[in-house]
């Protein structure tokens, strides 16, 4: 808890210390900025951690901006103005979470459409809100909102947005640290990683996108008492733009930079409009020479060395909970599968039948259609005629995240890691699949969190041990090891294994030969590999399929494999 | 007839077509290249400007045509080369580095000519009389030059050997480029053809639109959203995605409001999003 306390010293010591600085007049436009910062500190939530840029923040703020002001005006004496304006501060961050679901909902990829959509919504709103008059006062706005009760003096306004900023800026650096915050730094890398490791990630999406709206909600209902007007300017894009351009300038990935950017560049904005007049124009320049050059922003290219002055120190080890998995053995069977992507037809007429468990490669020369397989079990790819049989379900009804509950282990091709995450980290998230609870995700104790298969993983990879190690730094062989090591830390039953060794050197591909063996024992489970290394397939292969053309060859031992004239043929050039 | 139907009916007709028009240049950028260029509107804003200006120089409205496409080239060569070759492979930082553009374009065109909001005179006046309604003159004209140069853009894309070599770049850039198509001036070229249109149809709707800075935003997020209903496939998918944002959103403001219209638009761009995020007409 260290790092919370001096997060708390610090933002205190400063919020206290401004008014001192800039004078009594300052404090009170400085109170509107920190306002703005709560909102940014919610839009540095979404883009930064989970990868979500929204360009109508501004939204949720002016939403709850109207609902406070009407309450104020309407119930400023009722014992019920409390509860109401607590409503109106929760009531955007729902708003968010359940667009967020809708918007998610079934689709991966799709930052692009999801930046237009927030855009939409606030040239809506801004619609709404200057054209129903009788309730928002039209063009000209709310206005002569009273303010809150036993606030009169605007020192008190900026007391009250600065506890209001430093209580939001605790609850995002705690949240940052939760294995919440680790999975949503995690699903900006690689969406589809999140998914095949067992979690909702759409989910996670529209927690994160709730809480900026929740942020949102909190800078707008102090915004409505504190100046008395609302217009329908906060509905501008304008604005939101402000909001997007702060936060990517002060760093959208850290704690500091959306404050940072909210408080410095909105003042000197504020400051430096009439004076400059082509300020303006200079921000736009910065932005975009920050988007290209410096993404990291003014906090994330000095947040390394910060970062290991509050590191926390190594903690002692907790054991995982048992993952539950009610299977033993898979029985898998593929009838008469036919897929084609466009006019191209990639499988044909397949069927292949694996009744006990063991060891399976898949060889087959390139375009076989050995990866459309495993494509075509975990749902990736959709078949048009034929089933799959897996898993205790015929067909495929199941997404890649109940399938990876329900004991399904895939590694990609090429590796899926996540790079700007820590080894620890990327281990972590993997022995967290199927785990925890939702709320789970909250308790940092996650973060220690050790199984015996991961204690054996790390004796057979050294390199594992170095968890601070940040994964981008690693070879592509390490990268390859630790996927696979991320796989069989979710203990699954079936595993799907698609080149685990391509780019390996002589001593790696043994060790890894020896894993795969001792997981599939330990497990009970049943591997399927594609491999194009015969001398691997050699080691491991119980049986072996050989694919040509998108059906199956041959079906058999290594040994008849390799004297069967037609796989011969094939990986010779000659004719059937 | 009933003229007052007829004279609806064109209202909608020419709403569709200048979506149309407009949706044209992103289609091109983002159909073509990949590339999310959210300074689309911006540059149907620097149209409009163009015709402001040679207006307020006493200039026919006629010289707004190539001074807007100098303009589109003056500006798009260098983002092309600073901006959008840099992001190709990134394409969530085009997005945000295009808005950053927008930004910056919409506070330069501000700093020359004020925020306030200007008007352009039609360059021709008059009515014709259509089965009984009275519909302007220039309206018909923008129509009728939109529909042309919708048309032969299609064709010359279709025939010409530069429309083959783009086919290429879209399908296998990296084989097109083995192959002797000079890839990066192709692409650079596309993008600025593209900037080129959004600028022509900026400047045929300038005397209908109150021209201001802010004006792009709306233009951009229609023509995606055309885009998102029609699909990048082809030509019918921009004609059909524009019939169908732009014909639902002025038979919804005309029944209702226009609140109504856009809510209603936003509503089935969304519908489109979720259920079927290939659009109408796929590739």
């Amino acid at each position: 808890m260290a790092w919370l306390a001096a997060n708390l010293a610090f933002i205190t010591a400063i919020l206290a210390v401004l008014p001192q600085i800039v004078g009594d007049f300052w404090a009170f436009t400085l109170a509107l900025f920190l306002l703005y910062a709560v909102a940014c500190l919610g839009l540095g939530l979404s883009w930064g951690q989970a990868g979500l840029l929204s360009l109508g923040q501004g939204f949720f703020l002016g939403f709850s901006a109207y609902t406070s002001g009407l309450i104020l005006i309407g119930f400023s004496t009722s014992v019920w103005l409390f509860p109401l304006l607590g409503l109106s501060v929760i009531a955007p961050g729902l708003i968010a979470y359940v667009l967020g679901c809708m918007i998610f909902h079934g689709r991966t990829q799709n930052t692009a459409f999801f930046a237009i959509i927030t855009l939409a919504l606030i040239l809506l709103a801004a619609q709404i809100a200057t054209s129903w008059e009788s309730v928002t006062g039209g063009y000209n706005g709310l206005r002569n909102i009273p303010g809150l009760p036993g606030l009169a003096e605007f020192e008190d306004a900026y007391t009250l947005s600065a506890v209001a900023l430093g209580l939001s800026m605790m609850f995002v650096a705690w949240i940052m640290q939760t294995p919440l915050g680790v999975l949503w730094r995690a699903l900006s890398q690689d969406e589809r990683r999140v998914a095949f490791l067992g979690f909702n990630h759409n989910q996670l999406k529209s927690v994160a996108f709730g809480l900026s709206g929740l942020f949102g909600g909190i800078a707008g209902t102090l915004y409505a008492p504190q100046n008395s007007l609302v217009t329908p300017d906060l509905f501008g894009f304008l604005l939101s733009t402000s909001f997007v351009v702060w936060v990517a300038i002060g760093g959208r990935n850290t704690l500091y930079g959306p404050v940072l950017g909210a408080i410095g560049i909105g003042l000197a904005t504020n400051t430096l409009r009439e004076s400059v007049s082509f300020w303006e124009v200079i921000l736009a320049v910065i932005f975009i020479v920050a988007v290209l050059y410096f993404r990291k922003g003014l906090t994330g290219t000095a947040e390394p060395a910060v970062k290991r002055w509050f590191e926390r120190n190594a903690r002692a080890r907790k054991p995982a909970p048992a993952r539950h998995s009610t299977m033993t053995f898979d029985r898998i069977s593929i009838e008469n599968l036919n897929l084609s992507v466009g006019n191209v037809g990639i499988l044909e007429d397949l069927n292949l039948n694996i009744g006990s468990p063991g060891i399976y490669c898949l060889i087959g020369p390139n375009g076989a259609g050995k990866t459309t397989i495993f494509n075509a079990m975990t749902g990736e790819l959709e078949a048009q005629s034929g089933t799959v049989s897996m898993l205790g379900t015929r067909g495929i009804k199941m997404d890649a995240r109940t399938q990876t509950i329900a004991g399904l282990g895939r590694k990609f091709q090429v590796p899926s890691v996540f790079d700007q995450l820590t080894v620890g980290e990327n281990l972590a998230i993997a022995l967290w699949s199927g785990r925890p609870s939702r709320c789970d995700l909250l308790r940092m104790s996650l973060l220690d969190w050790e199984s015996p298969v991961l204690t054996e993983l790390e004796r057979r990879f050294p390199f594992l041990t170095d968890r601070r190690q940040m994964v981008g730094n690693l070879s592509h062989g390490q990268r390859q090891i630790l996927d696979l090591a991320m796989v069989l830390c979710t203990e699954p039953r079936l595993i799907l294994l698609d080149e685990p060794c391509a780019g390996l050197s002589l001593a790696e591909t043994n060790e890894v030969i020896g894993t795969v063996r001792w997981a599939v024992d330990r497990f009970q489970a049943t591997a399927m590999i594609i491999e194009h290394d015969m001398a691997m397939v050699r080691e491991l292969a119980d049986h072996v399929f050989v694919l040509h053309n998108g059906s199956m060859l041959f079906e058999g031992s290594v040994a008849e494999v390799q004297s069967n004239a037609a796989v011969q043929a094939v990986y010779t050039g000659g004719t059937k | 007839m009933d003229s007052v139907l007829i004279a609806n009916g064109l209202n909608i007709s020419f709403e569709i077509v200048t979506l149309a028009l407009v949706a044209m240049g992103l289609a091109v950028t983002l159909g073509l290249l990949g590339v999310l260029n959210l300074a689309h509107g911006e540059f149907v804003m620097i149209g409009a400007y163009c015709a402001f200006f040679v207006q307020e120089q006493g200039l026919s409205y006629l010289w707004a045509f190539p001074l807007v496409v100098i303009v589109c080239i003056v500006i798009g060569w260098p983002v092309e080369r600073s901006i959008i070759r840099a992001l190709y492979s990134r394409p969530f930082d085009t997005i945000l580095a295009t808005w950053g553009l927008s930004l910056l374009l919409r506070e330069i065109v501000e700093f020359f000519f004020g925020p306030g909001f200007n008007s352009v005179d039609q360059p021709v006046s008059g009515t014709v009389n259509i089965f009984g309604a009275d519909y302007p003159l220039y309206q018909l004209l923008v129509m009728l030059i939109a529909v042309l140069l919708i048309g032969s853009l299609v064709a010359w894309y279709v025939k010409s050997s530069t429309g083959r070599r783009i086919q290429a770049l879209v399908d296998n850039p990296n084989l097109a480029k083995s192959v002797g198509i000079p890839t990066i001036a192709l692409a650079r070229n596309t993008f600025i053809f593209g900037l080129c249109l959004a600028g022509i149809a900026g400047v045929l709707l300038a005397p209908i639109v109150a021209v201001h800075p802010g004006m792009g935003i709306d233009h951009v997020l229609k023509s995606f959203f055309v885009l998102v209903v029609g699909g990048l496939g082809n030509v019918v998918g921009l004609v059909v995605g524009s019939g169908v944002i732009g014909g639902a959103e002025s038979i919804v403001a005309a029944i209702l409001d226009r609140t109504a219209g856009y809510t209603f638009v936003l509503i089935v761009a969304l519908l489109f999003l979720w259920k079927k995020p290939g659009g109408l007409v796929s590739r």
